[in-house]
């Protein structure tokens, strides 16, 4: 049993917390956009759990698009690529990590959503995919159709979207909700579901991976993703900043980098960001 | 948004949470209870050898972190064709590693019981088994139930890694709403003031049962 001194320490201490968290954010701070210039490096926090957008190679070398959009970024502010440390966190950690001002930014296969960016500053997507499904080659599946039997299981990401899909497009699969995406692919892998719904990039970099266990379906489950750089929000100069070197890639001068990235990771040419661009 | 206006918002979605914490730290505790007796009279019954295998066997789970056997048991166990759900694979990782830890513990209270009550047990003629259910246990349940409460304590707090394996309790709850909403805060604090609820209802539970049966 608790001493009545400890309850008294810990009541304190969840008080300090509460008080902590609930503080208007950016409140005549300065800028993160000056620090940053001063420190001379980029912090970015992110996920090591989603191929191809962030993950770890066979050399354990921290890679993947999302990585070297922060890297782009880098190269914007420092002329070099190198200026930037990552900070590896589990889901659930984006959100302090940039909320405690531990990291500038954060990347990593993040979705914007109207109720993540209540409390998230994002900026325009700086790359927006379908949701596909992969499934195991044994479980028969050969279309989106198919897979809506109460026989089969569907392994879901926890997030809120996954959870209205699979409810929209498969009402009779039974579901299974994991943390990681790479908890979802050992899910199919080892036969507990037959089939995973996740960014597009992410199921056909798995699917080449195993091409003899694996494919993916043909068809996108209706909603598309948004994924941007996200902040602490309120710091309009470093958003306002971010949003345009994010402009810039997709549609400006830094294109053609962009370009060069986009093909590195998926295999094709970005689509034309610009009716008058050809593909 | 204030915590308190959270808290309104979200704080129903918790229960689901707390229901399937609760369920596997109980089930699991009691599992974990009956395997630790199990384990106990192997060790006392067997002779050398089933003291050497109890050992071993106490050895490897203690010595493994229990997020093992919960991703072995339940991504694994499909493959050789025992596809059983997350709750019971889970469980079973729990009971399996607490079990280790309770028979341990019963082990210290064994060795506290004065050696001439076996052979009073013996001079009137009690069974081994008789010994064991009659004289052994109950001395044993009584000494040990402060340690016992403590280690249903690291049980329950244990519940949260079944997060990983798809099952929907306190964490995994608070990693949903994390994901929705980005309040990583205001969801973890409000599952860290349940987890301090159930801990210290745990204790007034075995706090009391201790005092129940101290005097017998």
């Amino acid at each position: 049993m608790l001493t009545s001194r400890i309850r008294h320490v810990v009541a304190a201490a969840l008080v300090a917390i509460l008080v902590a968290a609930g503080s208007p954010a950016g409140a005549q701070e300065k800028s993160r956009m000056d620090i940053v210039l001063e420190r001379g490096k980029l912090i970015v926090v992110t996920l090591t759990t989603v191929p191809p957008f962030a993950f770890n190679d066979d050399k354990g070398q921290l890679v993947g698009f999302d990585i070297d959009i922060a890297r782009l970024v880098a190269t914007a502010l420092f002329k070099d690529p190198n200026k930037v440390e990552f900070v590896s966190v589990s889901a659930e950690g984006r959100w302090p990590a940039i909320e405690s001002g531990r990291a500038d930014m954060g990347v990593g296969g993040t979705t914007t959503y109207p109720d993540r960016a209540i409390r998230v500053g994002f900026t325009r997507p700086f790359i927006d995919s379908g949701i596909s499904v992969l499934v195991s080659k044994k479980s028969g599946i050969k279309s989106l159709k198919d897979l809506d039997q109460d026989k089969y299981t569907i392994a879901n990401l926890n997030n809120p979207q996954m959870a209205d899909r699979a409810k929209r497009f498969f009402p009779r699969t039974k579901i299974l909700t994991f943390d990681t995406p790479s908890a979802q692919f050992l899910a199919v892998r080892s036969g507990r579901a037959n089939a995973l719904q996740i960014d597009t990039p992410s199921a056909e970099y798995w699917a080449a991976q195993n091409k003899d266990e694996m494919e993916v379906l043909p068809g996108l489950l209706g909603a598309s993703q948004n994924n941007g750089i996200f902040m602490k929000p309120g710091d309009f100069k470093w958003w306002q900043w971010l949003d345009t070197a994010v402009a810039e890639m997709r549609t400006g001068s830094w294109y053609p980098q962009y370009s060069e990235i986009y093909h590195k990771w998926f295999g094709k040419k970005p689509p034309p960001q610009k009716f008058y661009l050809q593909q | 948004m204030s915590f308190a206006r959270w808290v309104a918002i979200y704080g129903p979605t918790y229960l689901t949470g707390l229901g399937w914490t609760a369920v596997t730290a109980v089930g699991a505790a009691c599992g974990a209870l009956i395997w630790g007796c199990v384990l106990l009279l192997i060790r006392l019954s067997t002779g050398r050898w089933g003291a050497r295998g109890v050992d071993a066997y106490v050895q490897l789970f203690r010595n493994t972190p229990v997020l093992l056997p919960i991703y072995l048991i339940y991504f694994a166990f499909p493959m050789i064709g025992l596809p059983w759900p997350a709750v019971v694979c889970g469980g079973l990782a729990l009971i399996l590693q607490n079990g280790a830890y309770i028979s341990e513990i019963l082990r210290g209270s064994v060795n506290a019981i004065d050696r001439v009550q076996f052979d009073a047990a013996r001079s009137i003629g009690l069974a081994p088994w008789s010994t064991f259910r009659k004289v052994v246990l109950p001395q044993v349940l009584v000494y040990s139930i402060p340690a016992l409460g403590n280690q249903t304590v690291l049980l329950l707090k244990d519940t949260s890694l079944l997060s990983a394996i798809s099952i929907t309790e306190l964490t995994m709850q608070a990693k949903l709403l994390t994901e929705q909403t980005g309040a990583a805060y205001e969801a973890f604090i409000v599952v860290a003031l349940l987890y301090l609820l159930l801990v210290s209802g745990t204790e007034v539970f075995f706090r009391v049962a201790h005092r129940a049966v101290r005097w017998r």
